[in-house]
């Protein structure tokens, strides 16, 4: 077997999973949210606390709850608190509090039946299983919008709430929010908004020189000593503050260049590795799109393909499922039906590569418009057709 | 209770099988893994219960059911079951 040479030397540090112990440029933040958790260790039951973690794409949130939660963790388990940090990202639950709530039961119950019961019973079932173990949950909801958009202010209210009626027991449930916009809450009334605002952290944007020292700090965990040429690092630093001082995209696209420059059997990663990565890194996400089963990559192509011609931003679902319906023909497919599709659609709005809404005024009748706002209609239906090829 | 009584029902074992392998599991999941049917799941887990070798735990309507560790016989059934499922593997 041929030997080859990689540039990385723990691939895994540029996961976006990947917490690293210390995150640079938000100490402050990070003191801030654990002096809002500090009851939690010191005298734990005595209150529950709601904190709102804000901040666009790529500003650390994610990051920087998983580290307080590992820290929180840590310190309980020093002072013998049974504390239970559990983090849950509402768009992949599908912004229902019921599912958010399944997964926060299963963490104690792995076999809790999964059917039978509304949201209101399950929060009950979760507040008593708390009390029976003796533990206190800091429940981390990412990406809140996704809970708010799908079931409004309701869900929100019911477990900000739950404590309150329990004034005189302990009190086991605290909060996190994380969120990329604080309007987002405006849909709540004014209590629920008041009740989650008292304790708001703001993530700003990564300037350059601050993104460059996160991604040295990666480049160190992830790379061979010294094949990250300098400029190639610049360069990455520069096009991640062109996204938003989006810190996400920067490691990315600092994985795909090491990935470029292993392919082209190159020693360094150089600023051209860099170029070459940042024009796939978007706008086709391709793990993505293909990670997709086959009927939704064949959904996605006829959308790709009516997009391309159409001068529309969105389209009706009735004109989604007629373009799908043909490349289903050219490809010799049973074509799925109109629920199936519609969770497709819901699928793909929810990893990002749709963008759905209701018709609203100006319709008749009631229909989902689609729409394909970041990614290019041309390049996904390259990428498509060539990976289903007939 | 006897011995004989616990174990003269195949719909028993099975369900002891299960909580001492899967730990706590409710009573639709009990039956289904079982292949018992809810009426004959309850039965057998009240009869269990009973005997208390097993517990259960009410959430609202879900009743979740494990083996009683603290009982002397429910651990020796476990002793038993996890003995006789080495044998199997080896």
């Amino acid at each position: 077997m041929a030997s080859y040479f990689t540039v990385f030397k723990d691939e895994s540090k540029l996961d976006i999973n990947y917490v690293p112990a210390r995150l640079s440029h938000r100490d402050s933040q990070l003191n801030l949210l654990t002096r809002f958790f500090q009851f939690a260790i010191e005298s734990p039951g005595k209150m529950a606390q709601r904190a709102l973690v804000v901040g666009r794409v790529g500003t650390g949130k994610t990051a920087l709850a998983k580290l307080f939660g590992l820290k929180m963790m840590q310190m309980a388990q020093e002072r013998g608190v049974n504390l239970r940090y559990v983090h849950v990202n509402c768009r992949e639950r599908r912004g229902s509090l019921f599912m958010i709530l399944q997964q926060v039961i299963l963490d104690f119950y792995p076999h809790f039946p999964k059917r039978g019961y509304s949201s209101e019973e399950l929060l009950q079932m979760l507040m008593q299983v708390l009390d029976e173990q003796n533990v206190f949950v800091i429940l981390v909801l990412d990406e809140l919008d996704a809970l708010i958009e799908n079931e409004g202010a309701d869900a929100l209210y019911k477990l900000t709430r739950v404590n309150e009626s329990r004034l005189k027991s302990v009190q086991r449930l605290s909060l996190i929010g994380i969120l990329r916009r604080l309007e987002v809450l405006s849909v709540l009334d004014e209590s629920a908004r008041s009740t989650l605002q008292r304790n708001v952290i703001f993530l700003e944007d990564y300037s350059k020189s601050q993104l460059r020292d996160i991604l040295a700090a990666r480049v160190t965990l992830a790379f061979k000593n010294g094949v990250v040429l300098d400029d190639a690092l610049d360069l990455i630093a520069e096009s991640a503050e062109r996204e938003g001082g989006n810190a996400r995209y920067g490691i990315e696209l600092l994985w795909r260049a090491g990935k470029y420059a292993d392919a082209s059997a190159a020693a360094e990663v150089s600023p051209e590795c860099v170029r070459r990565a940042s024009s796939s890194v978007y706008p086709v996400q391709k793990e993505a799109v293909f990670s997709l089963g086959l009927h939704e990559q064949l959904f996605l192509l006829g959308l790709a393909r009516r997009f391309k011609k159409s001068k529309e931003a969105y389209l009706s679902m009735g004109e989604a499922e007629e373009a799908y319906r043909i490349v289903c023909e050219e490809y010799g497919e049973k074509p799925r039906r109109h629920t199936q599709l519609w969770k497709y659609v819901n699928n793909l709005t929810a990893v990002d590569i749709l963008k759905s809404k209701g018709s609203g005024d100006g319709f008749r009748g009631k229909t989902t418009l689609i729409g394909l706002p970041y990614v290019s209609a041309v390049e996904l239906e390259r990428e498509l057709s060539k990976r289903l090829r007939l | 209770m006897s011995i004989e009584e616990i174990f003269s029902s195949k719909g028993r074992v099975k369900i002891l099988r299960l909580l001492v392998e899967i730990g706590e599991l409710n009573i639709s999941e009990i039956a289904r893994r079982a292949g018992l049917n809810y009426a004959t799941a309850i039965q057998h887990l009240g009869f269990l219960e009973k005997a208390g070798l097993v517990l259960h735990k009410s959430f609202g309507r879900i009743r979740i059911y494990r083996l009683n560790e603290d009982n002397a016989y429910a651990k020796a059934v476990k002793t038993l079951i996890e003995g006789w499922e080495q044998q199997g593997e080896t």
